[in-house]
């Protein structure tokens, strides 16, 4: 991707867009206070000190504390952010009951993401009636109002693109200063910025959080050990430089269609390998995928390989490529495929998905090729939960998957 | 300077298409389908793109509208034009070819055999790997256009006009993961400052 990178520093000026967009800015919000949702993310970040250059005083940051962000997030951020060059004071604002709530008894993606974008604007409804404030900024990039308006996924930050005026329904009128950019754009500004690599090369993180990799029901035990286990993938991954890696969780249920049957064998004949030592079963919650330009809330199939074989092909890329594209080519339902990596048997009902992915700006992604040690070492810590019985390796792109699972 | 519309089928690849022209100098933004032809005509393009989008052209007597308009700006337009993934297809039908539904459907990353690099592909041979995301595919070419890659799964990853500077392909050049994506839009340029001299 080096070539790519060096022709896209080339097309976008970090000081002109700045100059250009505080000017746009002052114009706009004049004398008036405006409300910043952060999320400590680079989006919300790079937004917020855009506006800061404009506005100076007048903005005032405010952090939701979900229930569905990582263990200790809303402590770091805000202290993070209190410091040179930031130095933003953060307010929190703790809503995880609340979020909770909003999502009990959803099970689907798109119901669970609508159920949290009406309860995110709510709580800033109510922040913004408190201060007296017109505007909320926000860190909306590029790829979150595409893949809204063409259908993927619901993006907790979108409105005005699917038709929901906020002034209207909420009272208050939306800035997105980074609306057209793309993540590796907002990075650049960031640098830009004099913000700390920390920040600027910060991980990706989405909005709705750990509600969007609770894939399915979500319940508090669903989250916890969710938690516990992105901690794990975290830790033992972020030396490798992968632009996203991250774990999600999914019940051990499993459809029992009987069009799926031959997935089994597909999957041994993508492999050459015989089928008793292939068995593939396919979860019964779906996840979210994109084929064809086409959102598709499809199924996910777990590859399970016999000992000896899943030590051979642990990691041979062409090899589990094949055998990805050869399911999904041939199940319409089918989005994605993740390969087993290690077990506990008599375990728990849940297991735990591993996913990482290269990216440059999350429209497309490839597999990253961990290292199977790396990824067995992962397996064998996440098993010491007691609740999880499995834990799998996504080898789906985006196209099909997606990054996130919902 | 250079001036490339992109006509914008609700593809979310479309708005990348405009990132890599302006990342090459052109001037670039998006167009809806629906854009009049004089409209289109007083903004001196000296070509078009048309991106991808998540409509079927299967049928041609239902298109969806935004499809239909599209036919109409490759049938009236008579600029260099690059038509991408469901464009290439409705490129395809608009001149008399035909498009199904992919025995295999590819989706993510996919080898191109190039068989004949027809200027858009020049420097490309014999392979590169493009990445893809779709369900129908052109599988017979209208006559006057000549194929220029395939793949194991899609005999027409990409077709020319014989005489004209039209081109389409199925898989998506504006995709960082399309490695050699830059060189096909370069390709495009030097054929349009080309077709600008003539």
């Amino acid at each position: 991707m080096g070539k790519r990178l060096s022709v896209a520093v080339q097309g976008f000026h970090p000081s002109s867009f700045l100059s250009e967009e505080t000017a746009r800015l002052r114009e706009l919000v004049q004398e008036k206070k405006i409300i910043s949702a952060i999320s400590g993310g680079v989006d919300s970040t790079v937004a917020t000190m855009v506006a800061r250059e404009a506005l100076g005083d007048k903005l005032l940051p405010i952090m939701i504390d979900t229930g569905f962000l990582r263990a200790g997030e809303p402590e770091r951020v805000k202290e993070r952010l209190a410091t040179s060059p930031t130095s933003l004071t953060v307010r929190l604002v703790h809503a995880s009951g609340r979020f909770l709530a909003s999502v009990k008894g959803e099970t689907t993606a798109e119901e669970k993401r609508k159920k949290f974008r009406q309860t995110f604007y709510q709580i800033l409804k109510e922040e913004a009636e408190k201060e007296g404030c017109e505007f909320i900024l926000q860190g909306t990039i590029a790829p979150d109002w595409i893949e809204t308006q063409g259908g993927i996924k619901t993006q907790h930050n979108i409105l005005e693109q699917v038709g929901i005026d906020p002034a209207t329904t909420y009272g208050f009128k939306i800035i997105e200063p980074l609306a057209d950019l793309y993540k590796d754009q907002v990075r650049t500004l960031g640098r830009h910025l004099n913000l700390s690599n920390e920040l600027s090369e910060r991980q990706p993180f989405p909005g709705p959080g750990l509600l969007v990799r609770c894939i399915g029901n979500v319940t508090k035990e669903k989250i916890r050990v969710l938690k516990e286990a992105t901690k794990m993938v975290e830790t033992s991954l972020a030396p490798f430089n992968y632009e996203q890696y991250f774990a999600a969780v999914i019940e051990n249920r499993f459809a029992k269609d009987p069009s799926l049957e031959t997935v089994s064998e597909t999957a041994s004949e993508a492999l050459g390998l015989p089928e008793s030592e292939v068995h593939t079963e396919v979860f019964e919650d779906r996840v979210t995928g994109v084929k064809g330009d086409q959102r598709c809330y499809g199924l996910l199939a777990g590859v399970k390989l016999s000992e000896e074989s899943r030590e051979t092909y642990g990691w041979l890329q062409d090899r589990l490529r094949q055998l990805q594209a050869g399911i999904v080519e041939k199940f319409p339902d089918i989005t994605r495929v993740a390969l087993l990596v290690k077990e506990r048997r008599g375990g728990g009902p849940l297991s735990i998905l591993v996913r990482a992915v290269s990216t440059r700006d999350f429209m497309t992604a490839a597999v990253s090729p961990v290292p199977w040690k790396i990824l067995k070492d992962i397996g064998q810590q996440i098993l010491k939960e007691e609740s999880v019985s499995r834990v799998y390796y996504d080898i789906t792109p985006k196209p099909p998957g997606t990054v996130e699972f919902e | 300077m250079t001036i490339i519309p992109v006509v914008y089928v609700k593809g979310q690849y479309n708005h990348l298409i405009v990132r890599n022209l302006k990342e090459l100098g052109v001037e670039s933004k998006l167009l809806p389908p629906s854009v009049p032809l004089e409209q289109l005509e007083s903004m001196n393009p000296d070509a078009l793109v048309m991106g991808g989008g998540p409509q079927s052209v299967r049928s041609p007597n239902q298109l969806t509208g935004e499809l239909a308009d599209a036919a109409r700006l490759i049938r009236q337009v008579k600029l260099p034009m690059l038509c991408i993934c469901v464009t290439h297809q409705l490129l395809a039908t608009a001149f008399g070819g035909v498009t199904e539904a992919a025995q295999k459907p590819e989706f993510g990353p996919v080898e191109i055999s190039v068989i004949d690099e027809g200027r858009i592909l020049e420097g490309l041979k014999p392979s590169f790997t493009a990445w893809e995301s779709h369900n129908d595919e052109v599988v017979k070419a209208p006559e006057g256009f000549h194929v220029l890659a395939k793949s194991d799964n899609c005999a027409i990853e990409a077709m020319r006009h014989d005489d004209r500077d039209v081109f389409g392909v199925q898989f998506h050049p504006e995709v960082s993961h399309t490695l050699k994506g830059v060189d096909l839009f370069r390709n495009f340029l030097h054929i349009v400052e080309e077709h600008k001299r003539t």
